[in-house]
Formats: structure tokens, sequence, C-alpha cells
């Protein structure tokens, strides 16, 4: 074993040469998690818990990909994908409010259908066991920037944090979305369609979330695999308890995630910060964003910040 | 007169479906721009009509006429249209918004994407308030805001919505003196800008404060209708309670022993801060019956869950045989004798998924004469007990081990009584004793519990049927805003006093307190 | 002679109608009893032919498809048959020599494959009945598999030793659970949200402990084997050991403290209406904390057999392979054993034997073994919709619907036609 030969400042040099690496890296990571995680904010202030989310990652990542690939063009690979996330949100909402199933288990019904559906679904379409590429044409092209090449879904992710936030707070549905969270009944005798506010809640969150999915089939990783989405969609639902339910913080956390995924990669390759870290530390780090949320939620925001019905069907009495 | 009636509704009935007959053939008027105040006991239809009269039911028979024309509404949107609307109990607002977006929702202003436009909006509602002579803090949050206030914001959502005929459901139930005040102020503002007022209410003093003109139900029919100003307290009681209720049933005359409850200055405070009971002291003895009447929401349930263990108090004591039960939990309760039916027997009284069997422990489902070792449940002598508890209440099931769904809704009551009965209790608590039974299950339980006073238990009851109350009672007192009225014998009272009583009126004799006799 | 009819036919429907009223309540007592059961069949139905559905958009064949599976998951009759005769008959080495034996291979996996989700089944169940939502056995199994092998890094006399690293794994299960019932007594942390972290937590910190004190100097892919009087030893030929037993007696354990003790009555009683439970003086503290304990003990438990219990490697892997997924399956198992233990112990060996027959599947009709998650996933669909089953009165009153309104129809035509021909 080679002595470790790097003090604090040392670790600080070699952070600062790869900075920008890092920050370019952990941008490109953020994307999946907090479009998907906005989503479901959006989702969940209208009193609808969607944690089927994984299973949309991968059902969309897997329709994108086909239909980039059948038509040659990236942009409606994009399209399918948001339009996957978007009918799997209407079924989760059939489930939810128009049937008043469980919300929990109709999510974790998706994500096991997903799980089969796309692992068969490759197998089936190409004909390969585990992974296809995805041909250059079903690619999404690549902004120029002073930061490198970047996919143009980072800034669009931007974008839509700051939509989804002017939505919530600055519309007229925001209010109607939000009221329907906090005090179905309120609304109900407002006039308003406690029923259509949340199916439309439902199915924008899922469909940002078939966007992140199809980020990461014909974009950032380019390829489809049965296991593609990796426990993003759990990250997701992480980064949508961090942010308390507000969009912008969504992004902060979703970058937060990325950095230390990033970091944890980054640490693990650094030859020279080997010696220096107990084997394994990487672990330690990846461990991090979960712990914090898990401490933020039990000493900040406990049941605090959430709608008051979330997750309970709305019965006219 | 020759101007419209703002209201009328004619020969109104409504039959809910499972067969409850809430109105018969109900009539109601309106003038424009008066306080007409709605009065009766608990069970008389008021809710029923305004509820018929601003969308939210369908009457089964007759008509509405609103400023002349005919009408009938689908829903409260569509009466909302016609200028009606109704502010409930509990106010339909979002705790989490601003006054403003409160007073906003539904109504915004603008198509669903676009924003917002509080400026344009705000001016509106300022408007309106001036209007109205009303104001709220519009940035406040709604949940940080008093109570008093956030009625006045639910009425400024009606008035925004261009309302003239605003419905009220017992408003003042959880006002203070000064907020009450303040509101009549506003109502009388509101009267005189020509808007009309129903307000639902069963507080005698009220009436003859604020309303111009009074209609009396009862039992869902129309029992009179008087200008205030020809009326006084004991006319309204008279009207409100009706015919001199019943003689007791046959019972030989009780021989009270020791008190087994005792209520010293007791208060419960809510969540929310409000006060739902005031400094109130009783004592219940040995072998008597006393009966707690009044119109619903004046402390009885607050009362009954200190008692029983499901609430706590702020300051007082409440003894039980001697022994102080401050902060003890329903299960000790029990273990000392205590049985309690409660009000809502179906939802609270039972776990409607659990087997008869099953049910027929709860409370109780750790007594030695259940457990096994290792904490097991000896399900055959559960078995017995349940067996017995049927054979003696009579209780229509094929099986204990069926579950307690299935059985008929009489008989899933009768199953909650039997269970606390049978407990030999030294006190007895019950709530609204056979609401929901027929004629003969009504009968044997009343039985029972006469049977049960016999055997010297002390039994509180509490119960909105003056006609159980008047046949089971020893001694009867009128809980009123969470303090006695007065207590005195059945044969005491009239349906005038007693209606008083119900009303908030002092009605002379009694001492408030109970002291024993 | 009419008249005379119709008095019989009165004195037989009075002698009936009693009869009728009585076995009609009978017939809905029963039915109560087995609904969760005709829902799971249904549920089971409905995914196999979205299954079917799939296979046929994709030119497979659904038919050799499920054959294959239920070929792999149990194997032949006739087999298994001849092999339990054999053992019984001529002895273990005898059946192994003349390989009649093989027949329960099948079987046998499927049967391995059920038993930690017997138990992670549990553990979700267990929330369920006592109200919440337990989804953090997936972690509560890595931290039991990993104390099951740290059990083995001291030595034990051969059967205390495995009893210490159940009760090693079990304990580690429940200090996981704990954390989730404490905050949410006391704070009020809705657990979805706290098992989820504590599962990723979990992960990494096995990633790490399994990577470094407990690794295997020699071969650095697994954990520290465990050691040889700590291991559970399978039944010849197969993978098959004691765990299965360890499973299922657990179930029973589990289904009578729900049922028998005052602990599971208070436990159901909270679940199934938490304001009566407050009337009947149970405190929903207890119940909620007892509830993660006993999830706790089962998924660790269920960790413990992975390692104790899976020949030939006996250890964990540093990628957690063998212990992955578990808990997140039990989740399903609960579902389609409708939370019942017994109920569970089925639903087990039915995913048990999916997964067991998926390889066939593969093999024999080229079908992804994926294809069995599609399935399952589209059973949990159906288990989401409440009362499912009454999709068939619905359905049924729609066809008779229908039916009337065709009916309208052909009248009014009948009608027309007459008018024309009589004007």
């Amino acid at each position: 074993m080679q002595e470790c030969v790097i003090d604090f400042f040392g670790f600080v040099g070699l952070l600062s040469v790869s900075f920008v690496d890092l920050l370019r890296l952990a941008l490109i990571a953020m994307v999946p998690i907090t479009l998907t995680s906005i989503g479901e904010v959006f989702t969940e202030k209208s009193g609808i818990v969607n944690i089927g989310l994984e299973g949309i990652l991968l059902m969309s990542a897997f329709i994108a990909l086909w239909a980039g690939e059948v038509s040659s063009s990236p942009w409606i690979g994009l399209l399918a994908g948001l339009g996957t996330g978007a009918l799997i949100g209407l079924l989760h909402g059939i489930i939810s409010i128009t049937l008043k199933g469980d919300q929990v288990i109709s999510g974790i019904g998706i994500n096991l259908f997903a799980l089969g559906f796309v692992a068969f679904g490759i197998m089936a379409v190409w004909h390969t066991a585990g992974y296809h590429q995805a041909p250059a044409a079903a690619r999404i092209p690549a902004l120029h920037t002073p930061l490198g090449e970047i996919s143009p879904l980072i800034p669009a992710t931007l974008l839509i944090a700051v939509l989804t936030w002017y939505l919530l707070n600055k519309t007229v549905l925001g209010l109607r979305v939000k009221a329907v969270g906090e005090n179905p009944e309120a609304t109900d005798v407002a006039g308003i369609s406690v029923e259509r506010t949340r199916f439309f809640a439902t199915i924008y969150g899922a469909s940002l979330a078939g966007l992140a999915g199809a980020y990461l089939s014909i974009d950032w990783l380019s390829t489809i695999t049965k296991e593609l989405s990796a426990g993003r969609g759990f990250i997701a639902l992480a980064n949508v308890v961090f942010s308390g339910l507000n969009p912008l913080l969504a992004l902060l956390g979703g970058f937060l995630f990325g950095i230390f995924d990033t970091l944890a990669l980054w640490l693990d390759t650094v030859h020279e910060l080997k010696p220096c870290l107990p084997f394994g530390f990487h672990n330690f780090v990846k461990m991090l964003p979960y712990l914090a949320t898990l401490i933020v939620v039990a000493v900040a925001i406990g049941h605090a910040r959430f709608p008051k019905h979330s997750g309970q069907p709305y019965r006219r009495e | 007169m020759s101007e419209t009636l703002a209201v009328q509704m004619q020969t109104i009935e409504k039959t809910y479906p499972d067969g409850t007959v809430a109105l018969k053939g109900v009539n109601f008027d309106l003038r424009r721009g008066e306080i007409h105040g709605l009065l009766g006991e608990n069970g008389a239809g008021k809710s029923t009509l305004t509820k018929i009269l601003s969308g939210l039911l369908k009457p089964t028979q007759g008509h509405m006429l609103i400023n002349g024309q005919p009408r009938h509404f689908r829903n409260p949107a569509d009466a909302l249209r016609s200028g009606i609307g109704m502010v409930h109990q509990h106010f339909a607002l979002v705790p989490t918004f601003t006054a403003l977006e409160n007073i906003l929702l539904g109504q915004e202003g603008s198509r669903l994407f676009s924003s917002l436009n509080l400026n344009k909006a705000r001016k509106h509602v300022e408007t309106v308030m001036q209007e109205g002579g009303l104001s709220v803090p519009l940035d406040a949050i709604t949940e940080s805001l008093a109570v008093g206030v956030q009625q006045r914001v639910e009425i400024i959502k009606m008035l925004y919505r261009a309302v003239d005929i605003l419905i009220l459901d017992e408003p003042t139930a959880v006002l203070t003196p000064i907020e009450v005040h303040d509101f009549f102020k506003t109502l009388r503002v509101l009267r005189d800008a020509s808007k009309s007022i129903i307000i639902i209410t069963h507080k005698l003093k009220e009436i003859l404060d604020v309303t111009d003109r009074v209609t009396v139900l009862r039992q869902g029919h129309n029992a009179g209708q008087i200008e205030t100003k020809d009326a006084t307290p004991g006319i309204l009681a008279r009207m409100m309670v009706g015919h001199d209720v019943l003689p007791s049933i046959e019972k030989t005359p009780a021989q009270p022993g020791a008190p087994i409850l005792k209520i010293s200055n007791l208060s419960v405070t809510d969540p929310s801060g409000f006060r739902s009971i005031e400094n109130l002291s009783l004592e219940v003895h040995a072998g008597e019956i006393l009966g707690i009447a009044g119109v619903e929401g004046n402390g009885q349930t607050e009362l009954v869950e200190a008692i029983t263990g499901l609430r706590e108090r702020e300051s007082g004591d409440i003894i039980v045989n001697g022994s102080n039960i401050a902060g003890l939990g329903p299960r000790q309760l029990y273990q000392r004798g205590l049985a309690h039916v409660p009000e809502d027997r179906r939802r609270i009284g039972m776990v409607l998924d659990f087997s008869l069997s099953e049910n027929s422990i709860l409370g109780i489902h750790r007594e030695k004469r259940f457990k096994g070792f290792w904490g097991k449940i000896l399900w055959g002598k559960v078995g017995e007990h349940t067996r017995e508890l049927i054979k003696k209440f009579s209780i229509v099931a094929s099986d204990v081990k069926v579950p307690a769904r299935s059985l008929s809704g009489g008989n899933q009551q009768k199953l909650v009584c039997a269970r606390e009965f049978d407990k030999n209790p030294s006190l007895v608590v019950a709530a609204q004793l056979t609401r929901g039974l027929d004629i003969q299950a009504t009968q044997y339980i009343r039985d029972q519990l006469v049977r049960l006073r016999d055997q010297g238990k002390a039994v509180l009851l509490v119960s909105a049927d003056l006609e159980e109350i008047f046949q089971l009672s020893d001694r009867i007192a009128v809980i009123y805003e969470g303090k006695f009225m007065g207590i005195a014998k059945p044969e005491e009272l009239d349906r005038e006093r007693i209606g008083l009583m119900m009303g908030g009126v002092n009605a002379p004799a009694t001492p408030v307190g109970g002291a024993a006799r | 002679m009419k008249t005379q009819i119709a008095n019989k036919l009165k004195i037989v429907s009075t002698k009936l109608k009693p009869i009728l009223a009585k076995s009609k309540s009978v017939i809905i007592a029963i039915f109560i009893k087995i609904k969760p059961l005709v829902e799971a069949l249904f549920a089971a139905l409905l995914g196999f032919a979205i299954g079917a559905v799939l296979m046929l958009l994709w030119k497979f064949d659904p038919i050799k498809a499920y054959s294959a599976l239920f070929q792999g998951a149990i194997g032949n009759f006739d087999a298994i048959a001849r092999a339990v005769g054999c053992l019984f008959q001529e002895g273990i080495e005898a059946c192994k020599a003349s390989g009649v034996i093989y027949g329960i291979y099948d079987i046998a996996l499927t049967l391995t494959n059920a038993t930690p989700l017997i138990l992670t089944g549990l553990a979700f169940a267990i929330g369920i009945r006592a109200g919440l939502f337990n989804i953090g056995a997936e972690g509560q199994v890595y931290m039991g598999a990993m104390a099951a092998v740290a059990a083995s890094l001291f030595s034990l006399p051969p059967g205390l030793h495995v009893f210490v690293s159940i009760l090693f794994a079990m304990i580690a299960g429940a200090l996981w659970s704990l954390p989730v019932g404490l905050l949410k007594a006391t704070r009020g942390v809705h657990e979805v949200i706290s098992t989820i972290m504590l599962n990723w937590v979990a992960r990494f910190l096995v990633y790490f402990l399994v990577a470094t004190a407990l690794v295997d100097p020699v071969r650095a892919e697994k954990s520290i084997g465990v050691a040889p009087t700590a291991r559970l030893l399978p039944f010849p030929t197969t993978d098959l050991t004691l765990a299965l037993v360890i499973s299922i007696l657990f179930a029973l354990i589990v289904y009578w403290i729900l049922w028998h003790t005052t602990l599971g009555y208070e436990i159901r009683s909270v679940g199934l209406n938490p304001d009566a439970s407050r009337y009947g003086g149970i405190k929903p503290t207890r119940t909620m904390v007892s509830s993660f304990v006993l999830g706790g003990f089962a998924a660790g438990l269920a960790g413990a057999c992975q390692v104790l219990g899976r020949p030939p490697t006996y250890a964990l892997y540093q990628d957690l392979s063998n212990v992955m997924s578990l808990g997140f399956d039990g989740i399903a198992v609960a579902l389609i054993g409708r939370n019942h233990p017994i109920g569970i112990i089925g639903a087990a060996i039915f995913m048990g034997g999916l997964s067991a027959g998926s390889n066939n599947m593969q093999i024999n009709a080229q079908v992804p073994l994926e294809m069995t998650r599609v399935v399952q996933g589209a059973i949990i669909l159906a288990l989401a919709v409440p009362e499912i089953l009454k999709i068939f009165p619905a359905l049924l009153g729609a066809v008779v619907k229908l039916f009337s309104l065709l009916r309208q129809f052909f009248q009014r035509i009948r009608m027309r036609r007459i008018k024309r021909t009589t004007s």
C-alpha cells in the first residue's frame, strides 16, 4: 500500500483542478433526478403520491429509444418518452383517483411491471439480452457552450424548475392544485373539480418523469438496459422530501445528489487519494444525501410541509 | 307586502335514501333585507332545509321560488348563481392560504394558466369589504387568524361572489362574546344593504338580539313563525320543544346512594383554544340516572370524553369511586368500573371488520379471565362470553365468528350496549343511547339501563332526545355553552322551562351545580 | 287443477324459504372468508392474461412459455412422485445414484426461492395489519445478512452457532426498523420516507463492511464465508435447507401472535380502526413500534436464511446480489397473499415458482425470463384496485343494460314496420 501524501491543501488542489469537470458531471447527473422530483412535487401538492416514478423512468427510457430509433429522430423519441410518462400517470390516476385505490400499491405495481416489461421488451425488439445502444440518429444533439458540450436538457431542466415554480405559485391553476391537496372539501364546495385537478397534477408529474427517462436512454447514457433507472426514481422521492415540496429547492437538491454521486465516483478514480481514505470510502459519500434527507425530515419537516390529506382518496360525504 | 320575497320554499319534503324523514311539508319564506332566524332542536330539520336552499341537497317534494322565479338547484354552484351562499359550521377554508387566496379560490378572475392577477382581484375584494363594512388582513395566513376573523373571510368570500342571500349555520358556536358582538354588527350592516340573511341557531338570546323574524322547526314540521318584536323567550321555547314531554316509563322511584361520580369545576379547552366546558360541576349517585339535555354542540361530547379518558381536561377534578382519574386512559377506567356507550357506536364503539367475539372484548381484552400464558387470548372463554351477550340482549346473529359488519345496525348497537352493561360497572356513561334504533330495541335498551340503575349503578345519560331524557332520568341537567343552566327533577320541568334552558336563558329555581338532594 | 298446483307450489316455497335464507347467509359468510383468496386468484389470472397478450404481440407463444414456466417451477408430477417414493423406499444414496431424485429439483428450487420471501412478505404484512407501510425490509435484509455473517467472526459449537447467527440477524433487522417506528411515533415522520432512506443507507453501509471488515481474504467479491458450524445443511442434490422450515415456523408464529395474543389483537385493531382502538384503551404507539420491530425480526431472519442457508457459497456477495430486491419482492408476496401468514406462504411459493421457472421459460420458449416480472406487476396493479371483483357485477349490469337497449331498439323497429303495413 502506498503512503498517503496528500494533506488538506493537496486535496483542495486536486479538487480545484477537476472542479469544472465535476461541476459538469454533476449537472449532467442532476437532470433525471431533478426533472422527476419537480414533477412529483407538483403531483404531491395536489395530494396524490406516485412512487411508481422508478417504473416510469424505465418504461419511458425504453419507449423513447425505440421510437427514436424507428423514426430516426431524437425529438420523436423525446416526445414518446414524455407520452409514456403521461400515459402511466393516467393509469395511476385512474387507480388512485377514480377507483380510489391504494396509491402506494399502485406505484409498486407500476415499478414491477416496468421492470419486467423493459427487460422483456429489449429482448423482444432487439433480440439482445441486457442492453442496446442508441443509434446516433436517435441521440439528442448537444449544445456548444463555454462549459463544453452539454445537453439541451440541462438548461431545459432549469427552465422547467422555474416554470413549475411559477405555475404552482403564480397562476390560478397552481392555487387550485394546492387547495385540492390541503383541503379537498373546501375546493369541492368552491365548485372546482377535485378529480380533474388531481388528474392534471398526476399526469404533469409523470410526464416530467417520462422526459427524464428519455434523457437517460437517448441522451446521457445513450443506451437501454433493464436496470437503467438504477434507483433514480427513489432518489427523486428522497429529493422531493428534501425539497419540502418546493420546485426550486428540488433543483438544488437534485444538484446536490448529483454532486455526491459524482464525488463518490471521482474519489474512487483519483489514485493519489486512494491511500488517504479508507477503502470503500465512496460508500459513505454516497450515503450522505439519504442521511441528510432523513435528518432534515426528522428534525425540521416532520409532517409539517406536506398536504394534509396526502395519499388519501377524496370521498364526497 | 307587494315586494317579491327573496325566498319562498313551499311544502318541502325530504326523505333520505336510508328512510329517515327529515322534512315533512315545510314552508319557509325570507324577505329581502331581513335577518331571519331558523330555530329548532337537533333533528328539527334546520340544516336539511338550508342545505336544500343552498343546493347541497335536492328535496324529494316541494318547490322553491327565488326572487319570484321557480328554481331547483343541482349543486351549490347552481345556487351560487342565483345569489345563494352558505357558510357552514366547519369553515371551507384552506388553512395555509392567505385570506385573499381563500376568498378568490374558484373565482380567481383569470383563466386557468394565466397568472393570478392578484392586484386587480385585490381591488375588487377591497371594494366588497368596504361595501359590506367588513375587513380582514388579506395577506395573513388563514390558520393564524382568530376564528371570528376566519368567519369574516368566509362571509367576504360570499359577498365577493355577489351573494344576496346568505345562510349561516350556528355562526356563533365558536365565537367569544366580543366576537359575537362584532359579528352582529356586521350582520346589521349587511341587512341594511339589502342582503337577506338566514341564521340557524338554538340560542334564544341571540334570536331576540339580532333577528327580525323567526321560524321555528320541530321534528321536520313548521312549529311557528313570529316577528321577533312579538317574541319572548318563553314563546320561543314552547314552540321549539312542542308538547309537554312524556312522563317517565314505569320505574320505581330512585334510591340514590353515595356519589359515584363527582366532577368539580371542570374546564376543557379545545386545541384551538376554545373553551368547550366552563367550570362545570356535577354529581351522580349510585342508583340514579342523571340525564344531560341540550342541543348538540354545547359541550356534551367533550364532557363525555373527559370522563371516559378520551380527552384531557384543563382544570378541575373528576373523581370516580373516591379516586381522582386525572390522566387515566380508557383501559384503566374500565378496570375501575367504567362502562361507556359512545355516541357513534358503529365508528367508535366497535371495529366493524372484527368478529362479534373480537368486538365483545374491546376494552376488556386484557382482563385475566380472557388471558392465557404469554399473552394468549382464550378464544373459548371469549366465545362463551359473546354467546351470553347475544342471548341476554336478543342479538340476531348466526355465529360469534361472523364479522360485526354483517349484523344489522340495530344489532350492532345492541352488541356495544350488551358489552358495556355486562361489565358490571359502577358508573355507566351513555351518549345518545338509542339513536338509530327501532322501537323494540329502544325499549329494550332503556329497560336495561333502568335495571342497571336499580342494581345500584350510577348512570350518566347524555341525549339530544328529550323524550328519552324525560323517560329515564331521575334528575335532569341542561347544558348550554359548556355550563349547566339548571338541574331539576323531571316533574319540576315543563316544556317552557326546558326550552328556555336549552336556548340559553336561565330559568329560575334549582341552583346550578347539582347538589345532592 | 291449476289451483291445486298453485297450492302445492305455495307449500313447497314456504318450506324452502327458511332453508334458502339460512343457506344464503352461510354462503355469504363463506364468501366473505374466501373473498381475499378469490380476489388474489382473479388478479393472478388477469396478470397471466396480460402477460399472454404481450407475448402474442411480440410473436411469442404464450402456451409454450407458460408450460415451460410450470415445468421449471414444479417439474413433472410423475417424476416428483417417483422421487418421493424412491426416497422413502430406498434411501437417499440409492436415489442419488439412480438419478431418480432429480425429480424434485425444480420444486426444491421453488421452495428455496420462497424461503426468504415468506419472511419479507411477513415484514410488510405485519405493517399493513397495523395500518402502516413498512417498505424497509430491503435494508433490514441487508443488515440481517451482514450480521449473520459477522457472527462467524468468532467460533461456537455447531448448533449454538446457527442459533446465535440467527439471533444476531434478527436483532440487526429490528435495530434497523426501530428508528422508523420511533420517528413515526414521536415526530410523525411518514414511514414510507424513512424506510426508503434507511434502505439506501443500509445498502452503502453493507457494501462498505462487506468490502472491508468482512471481506474474504481470498476472494474479494464476497464476504467471509459463514463458518461451517453455522451453516444449515442442504437436502442432497438441492439447495433446500432447514431455512425453509424456519421460515414457515416463523410464519406460524406470526399468525399466532396476530390472532391469538393481546398484542396481535391490539395491532389489528389499530390497523382497522384507530378511533375505536383509542376507545378500547389501546395505545397506538405501542402497536406501531411493535409492528416495526416484528417486521425487522422477520426481514433480518430473511437475510440470515440467505447466507446461512444457501449452499454452496454460504456468504454475502459484495454486490449484495444474493439479498437484493428480497424486501421489495416481499411486498408483492404480501399483497398477493392478502397480508395473511398462510396466504403469504402460498404467495411466496407462487413467486418462488415464477422465478424458478423463468429460467426454463427463457431456455425452452425463448421468452425473456423477466416476463414473470410483467405478470407480477400486472397482478399487483390489479390488486391495487379496491373491490376488483366488483368488475363482475358491474360488467353484468352493463351487459344487461346493453341487452335492454337493444331490445328497445328492435321493438321500435317492429312497431314502425307494423305501422307501415297497417297504414
